[in-house]
């Protein structure tokens, strides 16, 4: 153990030796890194650039100046505001559902060794490995013929979940897989019953879990448009009115919009990607 | 499924169960099932609704043509009380055929002189006339009954009950040439989407698993997760601003004094096949990245360590040791590159501003909202689906990973 372990430590000594020299491929590497991230995020600060530009249609180039309008007008837009509520009734929806539905998945999952946990664990991934637009599409045709029910909010809500809920339960096994077995099988043993061990050990071990799926329920539920634009039918999410928008390209307002999403996803991925590092 | 019940009881042991059946039968193998069951039903509705349009048609030009014999009849004779007109220039044809096609004109014309092909009463006896009128009203009432039950029929067919529906592969096969070279296209791109995204992300994985410090990692993974966590449709966005006709690209090459702005000139990139494939390779690129980057991430540094001390070059280090260790990583990166881009709408829809030629998302989007042709927008979504499913089987056996690798 310790002379595999002291091993890489000699040799990797040997070559940051040699590292003293010039290092040709390293530099490469750290030129092509950069090279890009400046393709990664050029487009975007263009996006964002253009935002605050007063001319009328969305230009980082044409420069007429600083203006903030176009974020003054988003709260007057109707059918932005309008489609906000929609997503956010949609993604609470989500998360209601695919919570329960990701742990059940879990539970059974982690359980099931057999070649039966395997075909379960195949269906049930399935919905992320499948094309958003036939997500939406199925749910649309499934929730009419046998329901008679209209793609609408409600439809969304069950196609979202549909690989939503496939997402959680992965998080869910992730987690599982490291639980310790024996409290639960301690509480068993000193006469809890299976309800009480599950609220009071399963459920509370869970507990950061599920947060962080409930949050990425409601981002993957929130951003969503190919499996949107089939499933909400004749109504609209912000995303979906962004995307049409998009179509023509008439206003800066929503690039303001794509302002506020950068700076939300800015504040989420360092606290994250910081939390992540510090955990680990 | 005893440690199940043993751990949680009958009742939650139950209630998952229960909760997991609903999931795998409303949302997952149910709604599959309809839409495959709806690809191979064919139904015949367009060409049972035109055959009776074309009845219904036919009936009333033959309705038309007997109240026009008639309307003549009854204002030549006497005994249905009419004062006989200017004869008819026309040669009394009693045998008139219905088939003679008749331009329909105004029914009631209030010169006789201007009916045609009216037989001319004035040739025939009283009684000959009368009997022919009679013998045409209970025709013209034959004819109002029958299309009186078309009618009826047409208004059920166009309901859902009407329709005439099969077992077939019609929808696949009534795929029109157009459409079928527009899903191969599909195909194409995403399979080289895939192969672009993978060919400039590897090096950026590697660099990333490869960080010296911590803080540089930190730094790249930020770099990372911001791109991959801002909306799909702003990435694609982000890119028509740069290639529109008064997009960053035009001006780029204005200001290089290669064409000139302000006069007109410069490319219409958007809307192109092309911009739609540079769009997703940047727009799908670090679902390439992640996977990857997490695999080779798993590697013992040493193996790399250990072949370059033992003179290994470069291009062996990773055809050897990193690709093959990064396998899974990159059957996953592929897998959902593919997937996304082969089955976007986003892209093609932003990108092409209204103009832009098919992608086959789109022509499924439009098979079922235009052509309002469920069953072929179904067989189209099956077939994009097929394809999807074929290639991540072929990824499975090139990088010979399970479906427990796959989705992790």
């Amino acid at each position: 153990m310790t002379a595999a372990t002291d091993m890489p430590g000699v040799v990797s000594g040997t070559i940051r030796r040699r590292k003293t020299g010039p290092d040709w491929s390293g530099a490469l590497l750290n030129g092509y890194l950069l090279l890009f991230f400046v393709y990664m995020f050029l487009p975007l600060i263009f996006v964002v650039i253009a935002a605050f530009n007063a001319a009328p249609t969305p230009s980082a180039t044409d420069w007429q100046g600083f203006t903030l309008r176009w974020f003054m007008e988003l709260p007057q837009d109707t059918r932005f505001i309008q489609g906000l509520w929609h997503s956010l009734i949609i993604a609470s929806g989500v998360i209601c559902l695919s919570i329960p539905l990701g742990l059940s998945g879990a539970f059974l999952l982690t359980r099931l060794q057999s070649s039966a946990g395997t075909i379960l664990y195949t269906i049930l991934v399935s919905p992320i490995l499948v094309p958003g637009i036939v997500l939406g599409v199925t749910t649309m045709i499934f929730w009419r013929d046998y329901f008679g029910l209209q793609a609408g909010l409600l439809t969304t809500v069950f196609a979202h979940t549909s690989f939503i809920a496939s997402y959680c339960m992965l998080m869910f096994m992730a987690r599982l897989q490291r639980q310790d077995p024996s409290l639960e099988e301690a509480g068993l043993d000193l006469g809890a019953t299976p309800l009480f061990v599950f609220r009071r050990v399963t459920l509370p071990f869970l507990m950061p879990t599920i947060l962080t799926a409930s949050g990425l329920a409601f981002l993957q539920s929130f951003e969503n448009y190919n499996t949107t634009f089939f499933a909400i039918g004749s109504s609209w999410t912000l995303v979906t009115e962004i995307g049409s928008r998009m179509r023509f390209g008439l206003s800066p307002m929503i690039n303001a919009i794509g302002v506020i999403f950068i700076a939300l996803t800015v504040i989420i991925a360092v606290t994250h990607t910081l939390m992540a590092r510090k955990r680990a | 499924m005893e440690t199940l019940v043993r751990t949680y009881g009958r009742g939650l042991t139950a209630l998952f169960i229960g909760l997991v059946g609903f999931w795998i039968l409303l949302m997952i193998i149910v709604p599959q099932i309809r839409m495959i069951e709806r690809a191979f039903t064919y139904e015949d509705r367009a060409g049972e609704t035109a055959t009776l349009a074309l009845a219904i048609d036919r009936a009333y030009t033959e309705k038309f043509q007997l109240e026009q014999e008639l309307s003549g009849l009854e204002r030549a004779g006497p005994a249905v009380g009419q004062m006989p007109s200017a004869p008819s220039p026309f040669a009394p044809s009693m045998t008139m055929p219905s088939a003679t096609p008749v331009a329909p004109a105004i029914p009631s014309l209030p010169t006789p002189g201007m009916v045609p092909s009216a037989s001319a009463p004035s040739a025939l006896s009283d009684e000959d006339r009368t009997a022919r009128a009679e013998e045409l009203r209970d025709q013209i009432a034959t004819l109002d009954k029958e299309i009186a039950e078309l009618e009826a029929k047409e208004d059920t067919s166009s309901g859902e009950a009407g329709m005439k529906e099969r077992i077939s592969l019609e929808n696949f096969t009534s795929m029109s040439g157009l459409h079928l070279k527009i899903f191969a296209m599909t195909l194409l791109y995403a399979l080289t989407v895939t192969i672009c995204t993978f060919l400039i992300s590897y090096p950026v994985a590697y660099a990333a698993a490869m960080a010296e410090t911590r803080g540089k990692l930190t730094l790249i993974l930020i770099g990372l997760v911001i791109p991959y966590a801002s909306n799909e449709l702003l990435r694609i966005f982000s890119w028509v601003m740069i290639l529109e006709k008064n997009g960053v690209l035009n001006s780029l090459l204005d200001s290089l004094g290669l064409i000139d702005l302000a006069a007109g000139e410069g490319f219409r990139f958007v809307a192109s096949n092309g911009a739609v494939f540079s769009v997703m390779v940047y727009a799908y690129m670090l679902f390439m990245v992640f996977p990857m980057y997490n695999t080779i991430d798993t590697l013992d540094k040493a193996q790399i360590e250990a072949a370059r001390d033992l003179g290994g070059s470069i291009w062996k280090i990773h055809t050897r040791i990193v690709i093959p260790h990064a396998k899974p990583g990159i059957a996953v990166g592929s897998i959902i590159t593919f997937m996304l881009s082969a089955g976007t709408i986003a892209a093609p829809e932003i990108v092409g501003r209204g103009l832009h030629p098919d992608w086959f998302s789109q022509l499924i989007y439009r098979r079922f909202f235009e052509a309002d042709s469920w069953n072929q927008g179904s067989a189209y979504s099956l077939a994009l689906l097929a394809a999807c499913i074929l290639f991540i089987l072929i990824n499975m056996a090139i990088f010979k990973v399970s479906v427990r690798d796959i989705a992790k």
